[in-house]
C-alpha cells in the first residue's frame, strides 16, 4: 500500500512560439554582452565613422554651414561609390574585431559545459541552434555595418533629391550585399572555430590566421606561377574583389573576378557548415 | 592538537645539482609532449601547414613544365625566387606561426585542458619543466620546419637536373647554402620558440602580444638601425644566403656578422628561458587561471 | 630539542596560514598539526577544503603564514612530491593517454627508470583494481574508473603523505568500500592521508580525526568523539530502553550533567540529554545496580560526525550532507 502525493505540476503558462524560439539565444547573449562597459564603449565607437560620414553628407547639402565654416564643396569628400565603399570597409573591419571578441565563445562554452544536450533535448533543432548563434553576431554586426550604410544612403538620397536615388540604387545594393556576405562568412568562421577550438584565445588566433596567412601564400603563388589562383585562399582579396565589382571601383586592384570572389566565399561557407555539422550534436563520441 | 603551531623548521630547497635526474626528467617530459602534441590528430593541421612551401616547390619543379625550365635556364633568378619564398613564406609565415602555435600551446594549452597540475605534482623542479617543455617544442618545430626547408630545397635542386645540381652542391656554394638555410630555420625555431613560450606563460590571452611581435618582425625593414637589432628576423635576415629584397622603403643597415648574430640569438634565447623559469615558479593551480 | 624537530618532520603543519583570492577569503588564520593516519577535511562547498589541500601541495601560495609537510616547504616541489601524492578533483587528463601510460609517464617524470616505473605502475593499477582497463584510453573510462586511475597515479610513487580531494566521488558502493579499505591499510602502514569528503557516514567510518571547516575558518579538529564531547552547548543525546523509565527519569536528575529527559511514546524508554556522558554512564551503572531495573539498550544518538556537522555548520553551511 502506498500513498503518492501528486504535488508536482508541470508548467502551464504560455510558451515562446516555435517560430520565434531561435531568438531566445540572441536575446540572452545581448543581455550578457551589454553588461560590460568596455563592450558598450566599443559598440559606441563603431558609430564614430558613420557619424562623421553623416556630417560630411550634411555639409555637402548645406550651403549655410559651408559658408560658416568657410569651406567649399570641392574641399570635402565627394558622395559617391568610393565614399560608401570606404564606409563599408571601415565598418566591416570593426565587425571583424567584434567577431574576434564575441565569436570564439559562441559554441565552445556550450561544448565545454556539455550544454548542447540541454539545448537540443528541448524542441530546438541543430539548425535552429546554429541559426540562433549566428544571429547573435549577424544582428549585432548589422547594427553598425549595412544598417547605418543604408540609412546614410537614404539620407543622401533625401538631401540630393532629383532622381539621385534611382540612379544610384546599385550602391545601396552593393552596401547590403558586400556587408551581408562579409558578416555571414565572419559569423560562420567564428562559429566553426568556436566549435572546434576549445581555447578561446586559439579560436581568436585562428580567425586572425585565416586572414593573415593566405596573403603571403597568394603572393608567392602569383610570383612563382604567374596566376591569381593563390588569392583564392584569401578572404580579404575576395572581399576587395567583390567590392570592386559591386561598387564599380576600377581603382581597386581586383585580383579575382566577380564569380571567383563569390566562389571563395561559398567554399569557405561550405567548409564552415561541414565543420559545424561534425561538432554540433546532442551527444559526445568517445572512441 | 595545538591551536597555535609554529612552522618555522622548514627544510631549505635542495641545493645540489642533480643533472642526471634532470636529464631523465627532461626526456620523460619530451616523451609525453611529443606523443601528446605531435602524434595526435591535432598535429595534422600543423603538418599540412608546414607542407605548403614544399607543395608549392613540388608544383613548380615537377608539375609546371615552364617552372622547371625556368629553374634550369635562369638559375640565379630561381635562387633569388627561392630566397623570397624562404624568407617571406617559410621563415616569416610558416616558422613564425608554427612556433607560435607549438610553443604557446605548451603551457597555455595545458592550462585550458586543466592537466598542467599533473606536472606540478611531480617531484620536479619547475625550471626542469620549462626546459623539458621547451625542448619538446624545439624538437617538434625543428624537425618539422627543417623538413619544410629541406623539402623545398630538394625540389629546387631536383628541377635544376643532374649533374648541374651535384656540381653546384658539392663543388660549388650549394651545400653551404643548404646548410645555412637549415641553420637559419633552427635558429628561428630556437628564438621564436623561446619568445612564444614566455608569452604563453605571461599572458592569459597571448594573441595581442603575439600579433605585436608579428607586426614588429614584419615592419622590421622600416625601423631605424638601433631598433632593427631588437628583433629576431634582423639576425636571421642578415644570415640568409640570398636575403629578401625589402623594397625601397627599407632602412639600410650594415649586415651583422654571423659570429655576432648566432651567439646573440642563443644568448637571447637563454635569457628568455631564464625569464620563463622565474615566471613558472609563480604559476598557480589551473583552477586559479 | 631533537624530539621537537622529529615531531615537526613527522607532521603536516600549518602555522597561522591565510589565503585570499583578491578580496575573497580562501582560508583564514589556520593553525594545524596533522599526525599520521586518516584526517578528513569536512565542510560545505566553498568552505576552503580544496584551498587547504592546494596550499599543502604548493599549487597555490599562502597570502601569509607558513606550511611544512614533514619538514619540507611546499615551494620545494622536487623534495615535496617525492613524499606527497595528490589526487585532485579535476576530472581532466592529458590527451590521448591510456590508464597505464598516464600513471607510468608521470612516474618517469618523477625520475624513475623505465623498469621501476613499469613495476610501480602495475602495482598502483592493481591496488585500484583497474588491471583489465589499463591499456584502454582514459577518455573512454567511466567516471568511477577515471577517479580510480587518478588515485593510482597519486599513490604510484609510494608517497608517505596522500592528499585526496573527494576521492570517493563517482565510485559505486563496492569500489567505495574497497577504496576505504585501501585508505585504512595505507594509514596502518604509517601514511598521512588527508581526505576531503561530503559523505559523512563514510568519513565517520574511516577517519582517525576530522577537521571541520566553514567559510575559511577551522571550526573544530580532533577525533569525532572528542570533538563531540567538547561541544558543551549541545548536550549529548542518549537513548535508553528499559522497563522502568519513569523511575529512571526520577533518579538520573541526581546528576548535574543531565539537562533533559524525555519519555518514549511507548513508555518503554527514555531520551536523555547530558553535558557529561562519562559521568552519566557511571550514574546509570549505579542506578541499575541499586534499583535492579532491566536495561535493554543504551545508545548515544548524536555522537557521530553527522551530528557534529549539523551542530557546527548546520543548514547555514550549505553543505550537501
Amino acid at each position: 500500500m502506498a500513498v503518492y502525493e501528486h504535488s508536482y505540476k508541470p508548467y502551464e503558462g504560455t510558451l515562446t512560439s516555435a517560430w520565434s524560439r531561435f531568438l531566445v539565444i540572441p536575446r540572452y547573449a545581448y543581455q550578457d554582452l551589454f553588461k560590460y562597459k568596455l563592450f558598450i564603449a566599443l559598440f559606441v565607437l563603431c558609430y564614430v565613422y558613420p557619424l562623421i560620414s553623416t556630417v560630411i553628407i550634411y555639409l555637402h547639402h548645406n550651403a549655410n554651414a559651408l559658408a560658416v565654416l568657410d569651406i567649399t564643396v570641392s574641399d570635402i569628400l565627394p558622395i559617391n561609390a568610393t565614399f560608401f565603399y570606404v564606409l563599408v570597409s571601415v565598418q566591416t573591419s570593426l565587425a571583424f574585431v567584434f567577431t574576434v571578441i564575441i565569436g570564439p565563445v559562441l559554441v565552445s562554452r556550450d561544448l565545454a559545459n556539455n550544454a548542447l544536450p540541454l539545448y537540443l533535448c528541448r524542441p530546438f533543432s541543430r539548425f535552429e541552434y546554429i541559426v540562433s548563434k549566428m544571429l547573435v553576431l549577424l544582428i549585432l554586426l548589422s547594427m553598425f555595418t549595412w544598417v547605418p550604410g543604408l540609412l546614410l544612403f537614404f539620407f543622401q538620397s533625401y538631401l540630393e533629391g532629383g532622381g539621385w536615388m534611382a540612379d544610384n540604387l546599385w550602391i545601396a545594393g552593393a552596401i547590403f550585399t558586400v556587408s551581408i556576405a562579409w558578416l555571414v562568412i565572419l559569423a560562420l568562421l567564428a562559429m566553426a572555430f568556436s566549435a572546434w577550438i576549445k581555447w578561446r584565445t586559439a579560436a581568436s588566433a585562428a580567425l586572425f590566421a585565416i586572414f593573415i596567412i593566405p596573403t603571403p601564400i597568394g603572393f608567392i603563388i602569383e610570383e612563382l606561377f604567374n596566376t591569381n589562383m593563390g588569392h583564392m585562399l584569401n578572404l580579404g582579396v575576395a572581399f576587395s574583389a567583390l567590392s570592386s565589382h559591386l561598387f564599380q571601383l576600377d581603382w581597386l586592384d581586383a585580383k579575382l573576378s566577380f564569380f571567383e570572389a563569390w566562389g571563395v566565399f561559398a567554399a569557405y561557407a561550405l567548409i564552415c557548415v561541414f565543420m559545424l555539422s561534425r561538432r554540433v550534436h546532442a551527444y559526445e563520441v568517445v572512441s | 592538537m595545538s591551536s597555535m603551531i609554529e612552522a618555522s623548521t622548514v627544510k631549505p630547497a635542495a641545493t645540489q645539482l642533480d643533472w642526471s635526474l634532470w636529464l631523465r626528467q627532461i626526456r620523460a617530459i619530451l616523451r609525453i609532449e611529443v606523443k601528446k602534441n605531435f602524434w595526435g590528430k591535432r598535429a595534422l593541421l600543423l603538418y599540412l601547414f608546414a607542407a605548403i612551401p614544399v607543395v608549392l616547390m613540388f608544383l613548380l619543379a615537377i608539375v609546371d613544365p615552364n617552372g622547371s625550365a625556368d629553374i634550369r635556364n635562369k638559375w640565379p633568378n630561381a635562387q633569388e625566387a627561392f630566397g623570397n619564398i624562404y624568407e617571406g613564406l617559410i621563415l616569416r609565415t610558416m616558422v613564425f606561426f608554427g612556433c607560435a602555435w607549438i610553443f604557446m600551446n605548451l603551457f597555455r594549452g595545458e592550462v585550458v585542458d586543466k592537466s598542467l597540475h599533473y606536472y606540478f605534482l611531480c617531484s620536479l623542479r619547475r625550471e626542469v619543466l620549462v626546459a623539458g617543455k621547451y625542448f619538446s617544442g624545439l624538437l617538434a618545430s625543428v624537425v618539422l620546419f627543417t623538413l619544410t626547408t629541406a623539402g623545398s630545397l630538394f625540389f629546387l635542386y631536383y628541377a635544376r637536373g643532374y649533374p648541374a645540381n651535384v656540381d653546384y652542391l658539392f663543388d660549388g656554394p650549394g651545400m653551404g647554402q643548404v646548410l645555412t638555410y637549415l641553420g637559419i630555420t633552427i635558429l628561428a625555431c630556437l628564438g621564436y620558440g623561446a619568445v612564444f613560450l614566455v608569452i604563453g606563460l605571461f599572458f592569459r590571452n597571448p594573441i595581442i602580444p603575439a600579433l605585436l611581435v608579428y607586426g614588429w618582425e614584419w615592419l622590421n625593414f622600416l625601423l631605424p638601425p638601433v631598433l632593427k637589432k631588437i628583433s629576431i628576423i634582423h639576425y636571421l635576415h642578415t644570415l640568409s644566403p640570398i636575403p629578401l629584397n625589402e623594397g625601397p622603403l627599407a632602412t639600410v643597415v650594415e649586415a651583422t656578422s654571423p659570429w655576432i648574430s648566432v651567439p646573440s640569438l642563443i644568448v637571447f634565447t637563454a635569457l628568455v628561458l631564464f625569464l620563463a623559469s622565474i615566471r613558472i615558479r609563480g604559476v598557480s593551480h589551473p583552477s586559479n587561471h | 630539542m631533537h624530539s621537537n624537530i622529529e615531531h615537526r618532520t613527522s607532521q603536516i603543519i600549518f602555522g597561522d596560514v591565510s589565503k585570499f583570492y583578491g578580496e575573497i577569503l580562501g582560508v583564514n588564520r589556520v593553525s594545524l598539526a596533522i599526525a599520521p593516519g586518516i584526517t578528513s577535511l569536512v565542510g560545505p562547498n566553498g568552505s576552503g577544503k580544496t584551498t587547504l589541500m592546494n596550499l599543502m601541495t604548493g599549487l597555490i601560495q599562502p597570502t601569509r603564514g607558513r606550511i611544512s609537510i614533514l619538514g619540507i616547504s611546499p615551494d620545494n616541489p622536487q623534495e615535496l612530491f617525492s613524499k606527497v601524492g595528490y589526487c585532485g578533483q579535476f576530472d581532466s587528463f592529458p590527451k590521448g593517454m591510456t590508464g597505464y601510460e598516464f600513471v607510468k609517464s608521470f612516474l618517469r617524470v618523477h625520475g624513475y627508470s623505465n623498469k621501476v616505473a613499469d613495476e610501480k605502475t602495475w602495482r598502483a593499477i592493481e591496488r585500484v583494481d583497474l588491471i583489465e582497463a589499463a591499456h584502454r584510453k582514459v577518455a573512454g573510462y567511466s567516471k568511477g574508473m577515471r577517479q580510480r586511475i587518478r588515485l593510482a597515479q597519486s599513490i604510484a610513487h609510494d608517497p608517505v603523505v596522500m592528499i585526496l580531494d573527494e576521492p570517493l566521488n563517482g565510485l559505486d558502493p563496492m569500489a567505495r568500500a574497497e577504496t576505504i579499505r585501501l585508505f585504512r591499510q595505507l594509514a596502518k602502514e604509517g601514511l598521512h592521508l588527508i581526505v576531503s569528503s561530503h559523505i559523512l557516514h563514510e568519513v565517520n567510518v574511516m577517519s582517525d580525526r576530522v577537521v571541520l571547516i566553514n567559510n575559511g575558518y577551522i571550526l573544530a579538529e580532533g577525533g569525532v568523539t572528542g570533538v563531540r564531547e567538547e561541544m558543551e552547548e549541545h548536550p549529548m543525546q542518549i537513548m535508553i530502553r528499559c522497563d522502568l523509565p519513569q523511575d529512571l527519569a526520577a533518579r538520573i536528575f541526581a546528576s548535574d550533567s543531565v539537562v533533559e529527559a524525555q519519555l518514549h511514546r511507548d513508555k518503554q524508554g527514555l531520551f536523555i540529554r547530558t553535558r557529561n556522558a562519562e559521568a552519566f554512564y557511571l550514574l546509570l551503572n549505579r542506578i541499575v545496580v541499586e534499583s535492579g531495573m532491566n536495561i535493554e539498550a543504551v545508545a548515544p544518538v548524536d555522537d557521530d560526525l553527522n551530528a557534529v556537522y549539523q551542530y557546527l555548520i548546520g543548514s547555514n553551511g550549505g553543505g550537501q550532507a
